[in-house]
C-alpha cells in the first residue's frame, strides 16, 4: 500500500492522469493494445479448436500472429501500468481488480505454452485433447479478462 | 431533420429494455464486454492483416493466405462490435447524436476506415501472392492503420465532451 501511495505521487504520473488528453492517449493505447493482444490470440486458440482457418497448418498462423499479440501485450502493459499507478490505492484493494489480473497472467502463461507447442501439435496427425482444452480456457479467460475490467471501470469512480 | 432523429433517438432510450439496461446494477459493463469482445476480434485480426501487408512476419505467412484465415472472424467481429455499440448508443441515444466526437466517429472516420478495410481485404489477394508484399500495400496497410486509430481516438474522446 506504500508503494501505491508513492506510485501516486511520482511527478510524470500525476501530470498524465490529471491532463485529459494524456490519460485518453493512454486509455487509447490500452484499448488499441488489448485489441490486438486479445483478437489474435483468440483466433490461434479459434485455429486449434478447428474454429477457424481449418485449411490451414496452425504451426504458421500461430508464428505470424503471436509476435503481434506480444506488441499488444507491450502496449497494454505500458499503458496498463500508468492507469494503474494514477491510482493505485483505490486499484489495489479491489477484489475485481486482482481478479482480472490472476486472469490475464493465467491466459498469458497458456499463450507461452500454445506459441511453443504448436510446431509439435502441427506434426501431429490430430490436435490433442489437452491443446483443445488448453486453447478453450485461454478463450474464456480473454473475454472475462475483457469484462473484469469493464466492471474496474465500472467500480472504480472517476475513470 | 435534427428534430426528427432526436425523437428517434429519445423512442429509442426510453425502450424498456434499454432503460433496465441502464438502471440494472451491472448490466452496463455488459453491454460494453459485447462491444469490446467484437472489437478485440475485428480489430485484432484487421490490424493483423495489415502489420502484415507492411512486412511483419513475412517467413510464416502470405498477406493473401493470413487474409484467407481471418476473413470469417474478422466479420463476425465486426458483427459483435456493432450489436454493443447500438446498444451502447441506445442507452444515451439522445447525448451522443449531438456529441461532437460522436459524430466524428459515426459520420465520418468510421464509415472511411470500413471502405477503406473492404478495399484493402479484397487487394490483399493480389498484393499478397508473394512474401514480399508491395509498395502500394504497404501505404494501403499502414493508411488503414491510421485510420483505425482515429476511430478509437475520437471514440475515446466521447466522454470528454
Amino acid at each position: 500500500m506504500r508503494l501505491c501511495e508513492w506510485l501516486e505521487q511520482i511527478p510524470w504520473i500525476v501530470t498524465i492522469t490529471n491532463s485529459a488528453v494524456l490519460i485518453s492517449l493512454v486509455w487509447l493505447v490500452h484499448y488499441l493494445g488489448f485489441f490486438l493482444l486479445v483478437g489474435t490470440t483468440v483466433v490461434v486458440d479459434l485455429r486449434i479448436l478447428g474454429a477457424a482457418a481449418r485449411n490451414q497448418k496452425l504451426a504458421p498462423l500461430a508464428g505470424l500472429l503471436f509476435p503481434f499479440a506480444w506488441t499488444g501485450l507491450g502496449l497494454v502493459i505500458a499503458s496498463g501500468f500508468i492507469m494503474f499507478a494514477g491510482q493505485a490505492t483505490t486499484f489495489y484493494p479491489t477484489a475485481v481488480f486482482r481478479i482480472k489480473m490472476g486472469m490475464v497472467l493465467l491466459a498469458l502463461v497458456f499463450g507461452v505454452i500454445v506459441q511453443r507447442k504448436s510446431p509439435v501439435w502441427d506434426g501431429a496427425p490430430t490436435v490433442p485433447t489437452a491443446a483443445k482444452w488448453l486453447a478453450f480456457a485461454s478463450l474464456a479467460l480473454w473475454i472475462g479478462a475483457i469484462l473484469a475490467g469493464l466492471e474496474v471501470a465500472a467500480f472504480i469512480p472517476g475513470i | 431533420m435534427h428534430t426528427w432523429l432526436v425523437g428517434i433517438c429519445d423512442r429509442l432510450q426510453n425502450i424498456r429494455l434499454v432503460v433496465w439496461l441502464v438502471t440494472a446494477q451491472y448490466a452496463y459493463p455488459f453491454i460494453q464486454w459485447t462491444h469490446f469482445t467484437g472489437l478485440s476480434l475485428w480489430l485484432g485480426t484487421t490490424l493483423a492483416l495489415d502489420f502484415r501487408l507492411l512486412g511483419a512476419g513475412k517467413r510464416f505467412q502470405t498477406a493473401a493466405q493470413l487474409s484467407d484465415a481471418l476473413f470469417s472472424w474478422n466479420w463476425l467481429g465486426l458483427g459483435i462490435a456493432v450489436l454493443g455499440g447500438f446498444t451502447l448508443f441506445a442507452t444515451a441515444a439522445v447525448g451522443y447524436i449531438d456529441n461532437p466526437a460522436f459524430r466524428l466517429k459515426l459520420g465520418v472516420l468510421l464509415p472511411l476506415a470500413l471502405t477503406w478495410h473492404i478495399f484493402v481485404q479484397q487487394k490483399s489477394r493480389t498484393w499478397g501472392r508473394t512474401p514480399e508484399t508491395p509498395a502500394v500495400a504497404k501505404l494501403a496497410g499502414l493508411m488503414e492503420i491510421v485510420l483505425w486509430v482515429s476511430v478509437a481516438a475520437a471514440a475515446v474522446w466521447i466522454p470528454n465532451y
